[in-house]
């Protein structure tokens, strides 16, 4: 009865303590740790999702990322740090090192204080550009709190954003009620790079813009950037699927912005999202939503009457073949069945060097279970022999990248796979050629050994020669 | 605060008539010329917060546009803190910001020429719209507003401004292998007409032999003196032309060359003694 009631209390525990997938050490990056009750709400919801927080300064000597070797946390969440640069444990190579050991990190950043070097060496590795001088702050003076900032205009006030593209999965806002608003104070803004590894998040209204409010108070006389250029939330997913996020105001992770109320310029009170969104932000960087599994991939022949082995090495030019693939998502808790987005496809190459085929692979719900689902192709191999590539390359902005690569060789047609000559009716005349040559030679023999001189005939015969 | 909200408001419906909203952003002496660099070609237009131009402005890639206005809050000349033309590309909603240079009397200006605007916007088809928006700290009301179009003339000789997509994760386009075209053969017919006459010649064989005497008269006189050599020599001839059907049809080339050893050995055997057979019919003149 006690094992019982224990093991429920393990099962409890761990339905509980649901973990992101890739491990639950996070390190929190303050001035100073004293700081930490003004993110209380935030770091106990981290806590309470299962992470193990564990606090230190910039300037302790303890702090390493690595420990012989391996990483020692998994994820690191920066707040705003007045030091001007971070110190010799935390250099931007270190936290490149950090995002090609596949750690997660997650910086936030304050108009209030200038942001460290080092951060903005990192950022600019990846492609993001800060303002001048490390300091800057968005304002907007068409869309602001206007009970908190009705004459600095620093509390921009966003609906929670939508999907970048419409084929991309929409994590952050989904489920927000229409009068919610975010709030975003005193942040600084970001401009992204073309790379094709960003994705802006939360992108600044078409009317705020972004100044240095010691130098630019009177008059903005070279701007930085303004309206949807200016990224207010950023974030970037390396090839290896290590993730970064950006968050432009730490403030609007602030317990006073968790569930607070704000005012639009028109005078409507809301609800600020933020906390919510904090949960997103922090949960897709720290791998919680947006993780995809391959759970097995099959392919076999799909013919009738053929032998029906699984996975074979070896096919021959123009089989058709069906191509199977399972893929789960990880959401928070435990996986679910992925899904695309209704105009995104799951794609498979069929490739020697450059793709002979690009199909798109479709739901298959005979083969898709609770917790993971399967697509299917099911095509005929091109007519060149070779060695070919299933692949499935599923890169998309804010899901974590799926490469998989099935190499199986292509033979030729063996020498009796062909049709048979007596099918072919341009070959009949030979065929025919060689059934008169052979009942002809026949006869020859026949004659040649049987026939009886014909008399007379064959005394002329003979004085010709 | 709702009350004096819906209060304000019915203040500012009063007020619209008379003069403007208290405590707004606008504008006056709003002027726009382009300018070619061939003086001939200066277009001058005001400009007025409240209507656009009806009509767009062409800008030239040798043009500069220029605007001019006054900023003013509440009706008296003041400096923003954000004055900026806006150019927007009506299909993607892409915008460029251009900050006017303002002095402390509200007066600001802007020169645009085709350098200053970026690529994706310059190789739009359609007009950009331009807004000029004027804003500040401070509780007045902000004004964006759309005051003209701008028509983007790209030089014909000049190269179209090359504008490459950066690199976006998404689905590509499908591909198809394209299969070899599978062999043909002629008309069935054809093939028939030429497989019969091929067919023919056996017949045709066999009737001329007959004619020029052939016969089979020393069948009984061959089968009499070496019975079972004639038999097994014609036979294994025959059974030759079997095996290599045999062949044709299913066998494969380990099944047939063990027979045609064993024909081929009967052949030998039976054949010497068949072919001296008829060697001695040749010696005793009979052929």
């Amino acid at each position: 009865m006690r094992s019982f009631f224990s093991l429920l209390a393990c099962l409890f525990v761990a339905a509980v303590s649901a973990l992101s997938t890739s491990g639950n050490r996070l390190l929190v990056v303050l001035d100073d740790v004293a700081e930490k009750v003004n993110y209380s709400k935030f770091l106990a919801d981290l806590e309470s999702r299962g992470f193990q927080l564990s606090f230190e300064t910039p300037k302790s000597e303890s702090l390493a990322l690595f420990r012989l070797g391996e990483r020692a946390y998994d994820h690191i969440a920066f707040f705003p740090s007045k030091s001007k640069g971070l110190g010799p444990n935390l250099t931007p190579n270190i936290l490149v090192d950090f995002l090609n050991a596949n750690g997660n990190i997650l910086v936030t950043l304050s108009s209030g204080v200038a942001t460290p070097t080092s951060l903005v060496s990192l950022l600019n590795e990846l492609d993001i550009q800060l303002p001048v001088d490390r300091t800057g702050l968005v304002v907007d003076h068409f869309s602001y709190d206007a009970s908190s900032a009705a004459e600095t205009h620093d509390v921009i006030l966003l609906p929670p954003p939508g999907p970048v593209r419409p084929d991309v999965k929409d994590f952050f806002s989904a489920g927000a009620a229409a009068s919610e608003i975010l709030a975003f104070p005193r942040g600084v803004g970001a401009a992204l790079g073309a790379s094709e590894l960003l994705t802006p998040v939360l992108r600044a209204p078409s009317t705020a813009y972004s100044y240095n409010p010691k130098e630019q108070a009177e008059v903005v006389d070279d701007l930085f950037a303004a309206g949807s250029q200016l990224s207010l939330v950023s974030t970037s997913q390396a090839r290896n699927s290590a993730r970064f996020t950006l968050v432009g105001s730490a403030e609007m992770l602030q317990d006073k912005w968790f569930d607070a109320e704000v005012t639009t310029a028109d005078g409507q009170t809301a609800k600020t999202f933020n906390r919510e969104f904090a949960k997103r932000v922090s949960g897709w960087t720290f791998n919680e939503i947006g993780v995809l599994r391959v759970n097995w991939i099959e392919h076999h022949l799909d013919e009738a009457g053929a032998a029906n082995e699984s996975s074979p090495s070896i096919y021959r030019i123009k089989n058709d073949v069906k191509y199977t693939i399972s893929l789960s998502e990880y959401s928070w808790t435990h996986w679910t069945p992925f899904t695309t987005p209704a105009a995104d496809t799951l794609q498979l190459e069929f490739s020697m060097l450059s793709p002979f085929h690009r199909l798109a692979l479709n739901p298959d719900p005979a083969q898709s279970t609770g917790d993971a689902a399967a697509y299917t192709a099911a095509f005929k191999l091109p007519d060149q022999h070779g060695i070919f590539n299933f692949k499935v390359n599923y890169r998309r902005p804010l899901l974590s990248n799926v490469e998989e690569k099935t190499t199986v060789s292509v033979r030729h047609m063996a020498h009796d796979e062909w049709p048979r000559s007596f099918v072919i009716s341009g070959a009949w005349p030979w065929i025919g050629g060689v059934g008169v040559t052979v009942a002809g030679w026949l006869g020859f023999v026949a004659l040649w050994m049987y026939s009886a001189p014909v008399k007379g005939r064959a005394a002329a015969g003979k004085k010709t020669q | 605060m709702r009350l004096t909200q819906s209060f304000g408001s019915a203040l500012l419906l009063v007020a619209a008539g008379v003069a403007q909203a208290t405590s707004a952003w606008g504008f006056a002496d709003g002027s726009l010329a382009v300018v070619a660099k061939k003086a001939a070609g200066t277009v001058k237009e005001k400009l007025n917060q409240k209507t656009p131009l009806s009509t767009p402005v062409s800008l030239g890639s040798t043009d500069t546009l220029k605007l001019i206005l006054t900023a003013t809050d509440n009706g008296d000349g003041k400096r923003p803190h954000q004055a900026f033309l806006v150019l927007q590309e009506q299909d993607s909603g892409l915008e460029a910001p251009f900050p006017l240079t303002v002095k402390e009397s509200g007066k600001a200006a802007v020169q645009i020429s085709h350098k200053d605007i970026p690529v994706q916007l310059l190789a739009a088809t359609k007009p950009l719209k331009a807004s000029v928006v004027l804003a500040s700290f401070g509780s007045s009301q902000g004004l964006n507003t759309p005051v003209f179009d701008v028509k983007i003339e790209t030089d014909a000789s000049a190269p179209a401004p090359a504008y490459e997509k950066p690199l976006r994760y998404g689905k590509k386009p499908e591909i198809h292998h394209i299969f070899r075209p599978d062999p043909t053969s002629p008309p069935k017919v054809i093939s028939l007409v030429f497989a019969l006459a091929v067919a023919a010649m056996l017949p045709a064989l066999l009737i001329g032999w007959v004619v020029l005497g052939a016969n089979l008269n020393h069948l009984s006189k061959a089968i009499g003196a070496a019975p079972l050599s004639h038999a097994c020599f014609f036979g294994s001839i025959v059974g030759m032309e079997i095996v290599f059907f045999m062949y044709y049809i299913s066998w494969n080339l380990f099944q047939a060359l063990p027979v045609i050893g064993v024909v081929g050995l009967v052949a030998v055997f039976s054949g010497t003694k068949a072919l001296g057979e008829v060697q001695s019919r040749r010696l005793a003149g009979e052929r």
